[in-house]
């Protein structure tokens, strides 16, 4: 599914280079769910985004699905963005002031597909997270773990291959994480590939493999929980 | 798995953009409203002073056309003759005879109305009293001046070759006389004499050299008799005359054979000046009406610099919501929007914002246009051509104040769009 290899992202500041990812050797099969952990400022948010397309790398090769992505433009990642990578952020990142439908909708209307079709593939996901009957509801009169789901639904809605979770229950309670969790753990049961950023142990260990960063390179001891 | 071609990849199409901006607009009304007002006052005001400045002139025409866009006004002048200026009013220049030659000679001539003026003459009907304007002449006078008896009639031959002692009143004479009356074959007394009232004239407004709504109309022999106890009209001197032509552009070329023969009887030759003045009313009408387009024109540019105004803080409005939408943007890439689809949503947002407002600008300033019509009493000139500029400018403006904003929306890189905050 993803291959990376001496993958290097440097980043100006003011005149000096800054050197965040020094060499990402990383590989994930299709299918995976892997978790990924390290001290805070290690780069792996940087990482996510690379593997997500939101960045590009400074330096190295990228292989996502088989397609290099060193070559492509700017609407070519966006594309696939849009149709192979579902996004799931520590603060949600939904739009304020449209509702949990519309929210889930939005992939689709830059995927192409018409209104009617929209609403009702919208509406099938958010009943699949649990929030058949929160369809209109605005972030504000959601809570957080709803809103979290609300995030996983959009992420979902047009089948990616990938889905990408930066600290995704970094802003909820125990509870409430467990609940996301769960959610992940079906997603990747269905055989999407599932990467996920956590400090927390526990929540890494339900994740198939541990992959960890510090001071921008991949640590040798991954760890497989898989037998 | 395959890749579009960038100039394949899938950007919203407008219908769908255009959804996009009117629920962007009507989630953020407090934004979409503020903008709006710019566009709102600057068409409405743009709509508003063009219809009062082609109301006014279309009034102040409607006011001359009225009077008569085909006559001439020749008054008696300064006396000059033998080197000693008489002065107005102590001996006439004029007399019937000019009028009488002018009215035999003068080809482009259609109608000439000799007359005799008296202005500052009290008028008065049982206890009410007025001041006005007498004004003693010959049956043309009616069609010269093109203005008619509403009721009555205007004094006939047979009167005017007796003198009678009848007269016509103007209507707001008749109106400070009379109250509900009927004022005809009533007797009205002017200067102490009496006079049997045939007809009243229809009301022509206010305008030109004179006001004829405030004016009696008598027999010029009548008149002559009192000023100069003579009835007979060959040899009086009279105050002027006036003169119709057929048509509006034989007026210059009347005047031309006017002077000429004028200028013949009175033995008055270049460099002497003329004994006589004449007032040409389509001069009078152009005249007024440069006044009022040039005034016009300054407005409509004031009103112009509001729009252009309106403008910038529509950009302004436009780009402080890309720098508080920042996030939104970044949101909408990491989902797949492209650069193309959020150019195209921040562009018709601005649109849809200048068209709406432009559109109900449009609407108040029709309906300002309407009031201060009926405020000022001049006619209601809206025209499609100051609709459709005010409709088509804020769309453009709208457009040009979108460009800036949305390019640098666009152009965000996604990453740094979600970081901030
Ligand atoms: N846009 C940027 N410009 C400069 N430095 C950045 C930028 N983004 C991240 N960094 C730096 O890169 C390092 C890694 O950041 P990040 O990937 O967010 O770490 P993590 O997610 O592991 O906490 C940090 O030192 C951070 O300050
Ligand atoms: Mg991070």
């Amino acid at each position: 599914m993803i291959q990376m290899q001496r993958i290097t992202k440097n980043y100006r500041l003011g005149e000096l280079d800054v050197p965040v990812l020094k060499g990402i050797d990383l590989s994930i099969a299709p299918g995976e769910y892997v978790a990924i952990m390290g001290m805070s400022g290690s780069g792996k948010s940087t990482l996510m985004n690379i593997i997500g397309c939101l960045d590009r790398a400074t330096s190295g090769n990228y292989t996502l699905n088989g397609v290099d992505l060193t070559t492509l433009d700017d609407d070519q990642l966006a594309y696939i963005r849009n149709q192979q990578i579902g996004f799931v952020f520590q603060q949600f990142n939904l739009l304020t002031r449209s509702t949990a439908l519309e929210n889930v909708m939005l992939p689709m209307v830059y995927g192409g597909l018409p209104l009617a079709q929209r609403r009702d593939r919208a509406t099938e996901v958010l009943f699949k997270v649990g929030l058949g009957d929160r369809l209109l509801n605005r972030p504000s009169q959601l809570s957080g773990g709803q809103q979290q789901r609300v995030a996983i639904a959009r992420a979902l809605v047009n089948d990616p291959a990938l889905i990408l979770a930066d600290e995704p229950t970094g802003a909820l309670d125990q509870k409430t994480s467990q609940e996301v969790m769960g959610l992940l753990a079906e997603l990747s049961q269905q055989g999407i590939t599932i990467a996920i950023v956590t400090h927390e142990p526990d929540i890494a260990h339900q994740a198939q493999r541990i992959i960890y960063v510090q001071d921008g390179l991949v640590l040798n001891r991954s760890h497989n929980l898989v037998s | 798995m395959s890749i579009p071609s960038s100039n394949h990849a899938y950007s919203p199409s407008m219908i769908e953009v255009f959804g996009m901006a009117i629920d962007s607009l009507r989630s953020n009304r407090l934004r979409t409203g503020l903008t709006m007002l710019g566009m709102i006052i600057g068409i409405g005001a743009v709509i508003t002073v063009t219809s009062v400045g082609r109301g006014a002139q279309k009034s102040v025409e409607q006011q001359i056309e009225s009077l008569g866009s085909n006559v001439l006004t020749v008054m008696a002048g300064a006396s000059s003759r033998g080197g000693i200026s008489q002065g107005t009013g102590s001996a006439s220049t004029l007399t019937w005879e000019d009028a009488k030659v002018v009215a035999e000679q003068v080809t482009m001539a259609d109608a000439v109305s000799a007359y005799l003026q008296k202005v500052n003459t009290q008028v008065v009907y049982d206890s009410k009293n007025t001041t006005t304007t007498i004004i003693g002449t010959d049956l043309n006078y009616s069609k010269v001046k093109n203005i008619y008896p509403q009721q009555g009639q205007f004094f006939t031959q047979d009167e005017l070759d007796a003198a009678l002692s009848v007269a016509v009143l103007g209507s707001k004479v008749r109106d400070q006389l009379f109250s509900q009356e009927n004022a005809i074959g009533l007797d009205i007394r002017i200067q102490g004499k009496r006079y049997r009232v045939v007809g009243v004239m229809e009301s022509k407004g206010a305008g030109g050299i004179q006001d004829q709504d405030d004016s009696v109309y008598i027999p010029l022999s009548t008149m002559s008799a009192e000023l100069v106890g003579n009835n007979a009209l060959s040899g009086i001197a009279i105050t002027g005359f006036v003169l119709s032509t057929q048509a509006t552009d034989q007026l210059d070329a009347a005047q031309f054979q006017v002077s000429n023969l004028l200028r013949l009887r009175h033995d008055i030759y270049p460099p002497q000046a003329d004994d006589f003045n004449i007032i040409n009313q389509v001069n009078l009408i152009s005249t007024l009406g440069t006044i009022i387009s040039l005034f016009t024109v300054m407005v409509t540019a004031i009103a112009g610099i509001s729009l252009v105004v309106g403008g910038i803080g529509i950009a302004n409005i436009m780009l402080v919501s890309v720098v508080e939408r920042t996030r939104e943007i970044g949101i909408r890439k990491a989902l797949g929007a492209t650069r193309s689809a959020i150019l195209s949503q921040f562009l018709v947002e601005a649109v849809v914002v200048s068209a709406i407002g432009g559109g109900i600008g449009v609407v108040f300033g029709i309906g300002v246009s309407v009031g201060a019509s009926l405020a000022l009493s001049i006619p209601l000139v809206i025209s499609a051509d100051s609709i459709v500029a005010g409709l088509a400018l804020s769309v453009g403006i709208g457009v040009l104040a979108g460009v800036i904003p949305a390019q640098s929306a666009a152009k965000l890189d996604p990453i740094v769009a979600l970081r901030s905050e």
